[in-house]
């Protein structure tokens, strides 16, 4: 019955989706003042945080080993590729002590909630909050003890990146067919989120977020994860002329 | 299967049309009383807050700074006997602890984890300390938690006051992600926590 009501509610969140006015997501931000100059501004790359799996017929995540070292591989080697066409400088990332690494791992951990906040709280228009309605706004930090991180002090920014794939199960992709055909019903083929963001390794502040709701490439395969490496790094900020918003 | 999925259409269908349209947030001014919680409870707050549309339970309200997931000051009140915190998730399976009328100030952080354990379906939830405190003059308890949400590595604490009068259950909390968020919010979490007033017996 849990499982019905998964692939209901799925369903219902498909059919929801679907009915969004495109202008009431917005995509990507960047903090007023915020200057990174190629070539000098030093770019930390935090391990990415990436899950691939499959969707059983019921909407339960179920992660495939497999699929994400092959995706962790060819995603971390396309930030690098692609920051470095960019003329982004990257510092070294140390592999710290113990205590050091349980550090960086809580910001990693912090991070995807962080950027939860910002897209249902700011970036969805329709449930923005008050106080970050006001102009020129985007005022969300990992705090500023993130400077204890290990390679802090030899970096101006900290890169983050959050990647989690849930491809339909044969059976899923079954039900989906049924349910279009018979009622109607969208049900979601599968899971395909990402995002990333530039954190200041003095103060915390999230500089920059980038968070496309629609996220595109297969990345079990490497020309996947070039289109979905080039998306996460979309409008990044001081490559570009970024606008200071960029609304879908 | 078929018949599975027949229901599983009827469903969707049926939550579409039933799910209400998303309250709109407000904004809450420093230095202005107001009534939270649908209930008498009075409070103010010494910055400005967000007070989200949506509720945890049918006589409870939150507030944010930046968002549930990073900062959460909820108020609960006036819980009468045989009323739960939060809406049922699983009814049958897995009901919600109920207040009683007669229960003691101590009782309520047992009723406050219990209650965390099915609602946020937070394996991982300790009550770290609880100790005698004053809540709007009423003789009630302060008690700190920590928890962790399904499906998240982040480690959260929160710090609550309740107490009982009038057989009725009044609670306010405020939890947040451990790393820096907790400190940044919880004083003025706090300063709210103070300013409370609840209405005589």
């Amino acid at each position: 019955m849990i499982r019905i009501l998964v692939a209901a509610a799925i369903a219902v969140m498909g059919l929801a989706s679907a009915a969004l006015p495109a202008a009431a997501q917005e995509v990507a931000r960047v903090r007023d003042g915020v200057k990174i100059v190629p070539g000098q501004t030093r770019i930390m790359i935090i391990q990415p945080n990436i899950k691939v799996g499959s969707m059983s017929t019921g909407g339960l995540f179920e992660p495939n080993a497999e699929w994400t070292a092959t995706a962790r591989g060819l995603i971390d080697g396309q930030v690098r590729q692609q920051l470095g066409t960019m003329g982004v400088k990257l510092a070294e990332t140390p592999a710290g002590d113990e205590a050091g690494a349980a550090i960086a791992s809580q910001y990693r951990a912090l991070f995807p909630v962080v950027a939860k906040a910002v897209m249902e709280f700011q970036f969805f228009l329709g449930n923005r909050l008050p106080t970050k309605k006001r102009p020129g706004v985007f005022d969300y930090t990992l705090g500023k003890d993130i400077a204890r991180m290990p390679g802090a002090a030899d970096a101006d920014y900290a890169l983050f990146l959050f990647s989690e794939d849930a491809y339909g199960s044969a059976g899923r992709k079954a039900a989906q067919l049924l349910m279009a055909g018979l009622f109607g019903v969208a049900i979601a083929p599968g899971v395909h989120v990402g995002y990333a963001g530039l954190v200041d390794l003095k103060t915390g502040d999230l500089v920059w977020l980038n968070a496309d709701p629609q996220m595109g490439g297969d990345v079990r395969e490497a020309d996947g994860a070039v289109k979905r490496v080039g998306q996460l790094l979309a409008n990044f900020p001081g490559t570009a002329p970024a606008p200071a918003a960029t609304a879908k | 299967m078929i018949r599975s999925l027949l229901i599983s259409a009827t469903l969707a269908a049926t939550l579409a049309v039933a799910t209400p349209a998303l309250a709109a947030n407000r904004l809450i001014v420093p230095n202005v009383s107001v009534a939270v919680a649908k209930s008498a409870m009075m409070v103010t707050a010494d910055r400005e807050w967000n007070k989200l549309g949506a509720r945890p339970g049918p006589l409870a309200e939150s507030w944010t700074l930046d968002g549930d997931v990073l900062n959460r000051l909820s108020f609960y009140g006036g819980l009468i006997n045989g009323a739960t915190l939060f809406r049922e998730v699983d009814r049958k399976n897995r009901p919600l602890p109920k207040v009683r009328a007669d229960m003691l100030p101590t009782d309520i952080p047992a009723l406050f984890e219990q209650s965390y354990r099915i609602a946020e379906n937070s394996g991982l939830f300790s009550v770290d300390s609880i100790e005698p405190a004053s809540i709007g003059g009423a003789s009630g308890v302060r008690f700190t938690y920590s928890f962790s949400k399904q499906g998240e590595d982040v480690a959260r604490k929160g710090e609550a006051v309740a107490a009982m009068v009038g057989g009725k259950l009044w609670l306010i909390s405020f939890e947040a992600p451990t790393l820096h968020y907790f400190d940044a919010g919880i004083t003025s979490a706090r300063a709210i926590m103070a300013s409370v007033r609840l209405p005589a017996k």
